[in-house]
């Protein structure tokens, strides 16, 4: 019976709007099934599970074989579907005839521990087979969850957090010691459910896991009006936000996003565990360039995300630091709920402790952050606006007497990042979005002028309101002047400010620059197409910058 | 193969029309002779000199317009000539009083489906198959993506939407004349047995059709309700109350968007609504391809919505021979 009712929670989330309805759903299906299978539930919930056991091209093709339905037809469903597994369960509806629904009664643990994953030991053939059969056997009802879990793509509009206050409600224990105990690596089981559920809060337990991240909010102009001697500033990093903790001895290296990530930089986690104290540190990774004391691009860190154990040379070719920013935990005290200035002094402590005391030289892979000391708010602008200089984003603002309490607590701790570069350009290609976005050209391509003609410069897909999207959708179906498949190429008319965080060369772009993180910040319909910029513009902005 | 031009129906100003005969169908600005498949205001305008419909869709038009235009009425399969062609109108199924209009002249059938659905709906005539040489369809849900669950099915999922929330009010969105009716006469069946309230726009309608026969269940029209009052029961209304202040007259509420469209997660989840049910009054993919096969057309135009795929899909696959107004 439990995949009956994951599959009317799955509909359920799917349709309320209101924060306290979920939860409230929540805790009534955790309290109505089995520990495996809420385990599993909330494996599936918080997308701690994406691994992809078929793409959605071969749902497509598949479905296309066994029903000799047309691929173009599928294709054409999808544009205005935007979801391989969703297009295909809707085909489903009238192909799956067999009045034998063995599976009517199929668990959630049975679907995902067992019939899910044996799909994938097969060779093709019994694997085709075998999801044709699942299909036929499997009521219409959960063939969503079933596609979806297969391509990876099961997604719900429920937060780590919501899960996290839902199990807090259900056996009355703090949010952050259940947003403690899902953190970092949740195996679906029954024992770490009850663990997750268990109301005797054990240190030990948690040995490993980090403490929940305090999250900086965007700027706020109230903060002007305080005096500059309130705040501690640091640079804003572009790198990857960690908590590098020891304990008992054992390093480990948790990401923001949950994920141990000690098989991805070995160095790191070696000459940590040299250290003698205990301690849980935050702070953000990076490459360092060590020769001029800056970070080097975040694409340069992407080289080593994702993978593990890297040989000596990729070690040495992208070298790694982490640099603290925060002291949480000394052997074995928690000093969350000392104040900020008080942590610092201790970091500071420690850290020149440690770099007299340690055997192996740690200054070539760890330091604290530099503090910096403005005179006033205007002294503070101007080192915002050098943030480039030193590849980071802009400053770190955190008030002297903040604890390190959890999530995006307001009023605390702000970001106060470099403005965006920004250049007009002009819509020419428009392309159907997925997902949310089906069935609506959401997706743009925009040039600048190089003498008459327009070169695409940047894709964009985010920054307009819901409003402008349909509006823009309107006039992209009244003023194109050909369809390439989902493309369509337009008029050249309407003008947009196209913001961006990075600009430099590029040889594989015919426009010759790349831009990061490009996005729409406003609908220039006040300006013609003569009004736009020029690559000329663009290069000369680069110049500016470096 | 004939020209454009020489076709009995053609499209003229984005309308179709009949030269022979002089008569527009469903125009879109004032003409001198309109026959009207259908009440919907979007087949409707005025200041035709002369309507031409079946008796009820010219005694809905005339409840809704509460004007005093021309409307000469006949009944369903009741032959008429004008300028030598017969025409006559056959149920199509899509609300009361819908008709499909069929031409005959010099031997060659035309036939124009006018909306319509095949799925069951009590408060209209079902569809009827009507044989013809050339068969102009509307494709509103051209795709095959569409395929509608039976309607006493989404009338439970409505009925279990208002009783697991009996704190709530609940607002059904729905068009008023036709989906409200067949709503309420599926809803009735269901286990729920709270109070209905329903807009003036749909109480009104709610009487036509009972003026006209068909059995509706009663709603209470609703007014300045106490809010308590309205708690666990049901409240329909038409879509356009959704956006703006009305909805600021409810607390503690509920909403949903009774529409084909709701069959789409990421439409559903555009729409602004809490929750959509996938029930139309169009015909679903399947229903098209029936109709087209059983009327035994040789030649099919196309026209509302996409109709791209079902085009190709039916040359492909089929062999019908699909051909393209020039519009």
């Amino acid at each position: 019976m439990s995949l009956k009712k994951f599959s009317e929670l799955f509909g359920d989330l799917d349709s309320i709007n209101s924060t306290n309805n979920k939860i409230e759903v929540l805790k009534r299906y955790f309290l109505s099934n089995e520990p495996i299978d809420n385990s599993w539930a909330i494996y599936l919930l918080t997308g701690k599970s994406n691994k992809r056991f078929i793409s959605g091209r071969y749902l497509k093709n598949l479905f296309s074989q066994i029903y000799e339905y047309p691929q173009w037809l599928i294709d054409t469903c999808y544009l205005k579907v935007g979801d391989s597994a969703e297009v295909i369960t809707l085909l489903l509806k009238n192909k799956t005839t067999s009045r034998n629904k063995k599976l009517s009664n199929i668990s959630l643990n049975e679907l995902l521990s067992k019939t899910i994953p044996d799909i994938s030991k097969l060779n093709e053939e019994e694997k085709n087979l075998q999801i044709k059969n699942i299909w036929e056997r499997l009521p219409e009802d959960y063939h969503l969850i079933f596609n979806k879990i297969l391509t990876g793509t099961f997604r719900v509009g429920v937060s780590i957090g919501l899960i996290t206050k839902s199990i807090s409600k259900l056996i009355n224990i703090d949010e952050e010691i259940i947003s403690h105990r899902l953190m970092g690596n949740f195996k679906p089981s029954i024992d770490s459910y009850e663990f997750l559920i268990n109301k005797n809060i054990n240190i030990q337990e948690l040995n490993s896991k980090p403490f929940p991240f305090l999250l900086a909010n965007t700027i706020e102009d109230k903060i002007f009006h305080h005096s500059i001697n309130d705040f501690q500033f640091e640079w804003k990093y572009d790198g990857i936000r960690m908590q590098l903790i020891k304990r008992s001895g054992n390093v480990s290296l948790w990401t923001r996003g949950q994920e141990l990530v000690n098989e991805s930089f070995p160095e790191l986690v070696e000459k940590m565990s040299h250290i003698k104290d205990d301690f849980v540190l935050d702070g953000e990774l990076l490459v360092w360039n060590f020769k001029e004391q800056i970070a080097f691009d975040f694409s340069l860190l992407q080289k080593r995300i994702n993978r593990k154990s890297p040989n000596r040379s990729i070690q040495i070719k992208y070298p790694i630091i982490f640099i603290a920013y925060d002291l949480l935990e000394i052997n074995g005290r928690d000093i969350r709920e000392i104040r900020l200035d008080n942590r610092r002094v201790e970091l500071e402590k420690y850290f020149s402790k440690w770099q007299n005391k340690t055997e192996n030289n740690i200054s070539n892979i760890f330091k604290i952050c530099d503090l910096i000391f403005p005179k006033d708010w205007p002294d503070a602008l101007t080192y915002k606006e050098k943030s480039r200089e030193n590849n980071t984003e802009g400053l770190i603002i955190k008030k002297k007497t903040s604890i390190y309490s959890s999530g995006r607590k307001k009023g605390i701790w702000w970001k106060y990042k470099v403005d965006p570069m920004q250049l007009d350009a002009v819509l020419i290609y428009a392309r159907g979005g997925s997902g949310r976005r089906a069935g609506l050209y959401t997706d743009y391509s925009f040039a600048l002028w190089k003498d008459q003609e327009l070169i695409k410069f940047a894709s964009a897909y985010s920054g307009l309101t819901n409003i402008e999207i349909k509006e823009l959708d309107k006039w992209i179906r009244k003023n194109t002047i050909e369809k390439f498949g989902p493309v369509r190429s337009l008029k050249p008319e309407m003008v947009f400010e196209i913001s961006f965080e990075k600009i430099q060369i590029s040889k594989r772009h015919k426009s010759g620059i790349a831009v990061r993180f490009p996005r729409i910040t406003k609908w220039r319909k006040d300006k013609k197409i003569n009004d736009a910029d020029s690559l000329e513009n663009a290069y000369e902005l680069m110049k500016k910058i470096s | 193969m004939r020209t454009k031009q020489e076709y009995l129906i053609r499209y003229k100003d984005g309308n179709l029309y009949c030269d022979l005969a002089d008569i527009w169908i469903d125009p879109s600005k004032p003409v001198k002779k309109a026959l009207i498949t259908h009440a919907h205001f979007d087949h409707f305008t005025f200041g035709c000199e002369e309507y031409i419909s079946t008796k009820e869709t010219a005694i809905l038009l005339k409840e809704r317009v509460r004007d005093n235009i021309k409307i000469k009425t006949f009944e369903y399969g009741e032959e008429f000539k004008i300028n030598g062609i017969n025409i006559s109108f056959h149920p199509s199924g899509h609300i009361l009083g819908s008709s499909q209009i069929r031409f005959i002249f010099a031997e060659e059938k035309w036939l124009i489906s006018g909306d319509f659905k095949l799925q069951k709906d009590d408060t209209c005539k079902q569809y009827e198959i009507v044989k013809t040489d050339y068969l102009i369809s509307e494709c509103t849900f051209g795709l095959p993506i569409f395929k509608w669950d039976d309607s006493n099915k989404i009338a439970n999922d409505i009925s279990k939407w208002i009783t697991n929330s009996p704190e709530k009010t609940s607002l059904l969105f729905c068009y008023s004349l036709g989906k409200a009716q067949r709503l309420l006469n599926e809803i009735s069946q269901t286990n729920f047995k709270g109070n209905i309230y329903s807009h003036d726009s749909i109480h009104k309608m709610n009487n036509s059709y009972r003026e006209l026969g068909i059995d509706i269940k009663d709603t209470i029209k609703i007014e300045n309700k106490k809010i308590d009052e309205l708690k666990g029961s049901l409240i329909l209304l038409p879509p356009s109350l959704s956006k703006g202040s009305y909805l600021k007259n409810f607390k503690n509420i509920q909403t949903a968007f009774a529409s084909g469209w709701m069959s789409i997660r990421a439409l559903r989840k555009r729409s602004g609504y809490d929750k959509g049910f996938a029930i139309s009054d169009h015909a679903d993919w399947d229903g098209i391809l029936e109709v087209v096969k059983k009327s035994e057309a040789k030649n099919v135009f196309f026209h509302h919505g996409d109709s791209e795929a079902i085009s190709k899909y039916l040359v492909e696959k089929e062999s019908i021979n699909v051909l393209f107004f020039g519009k």
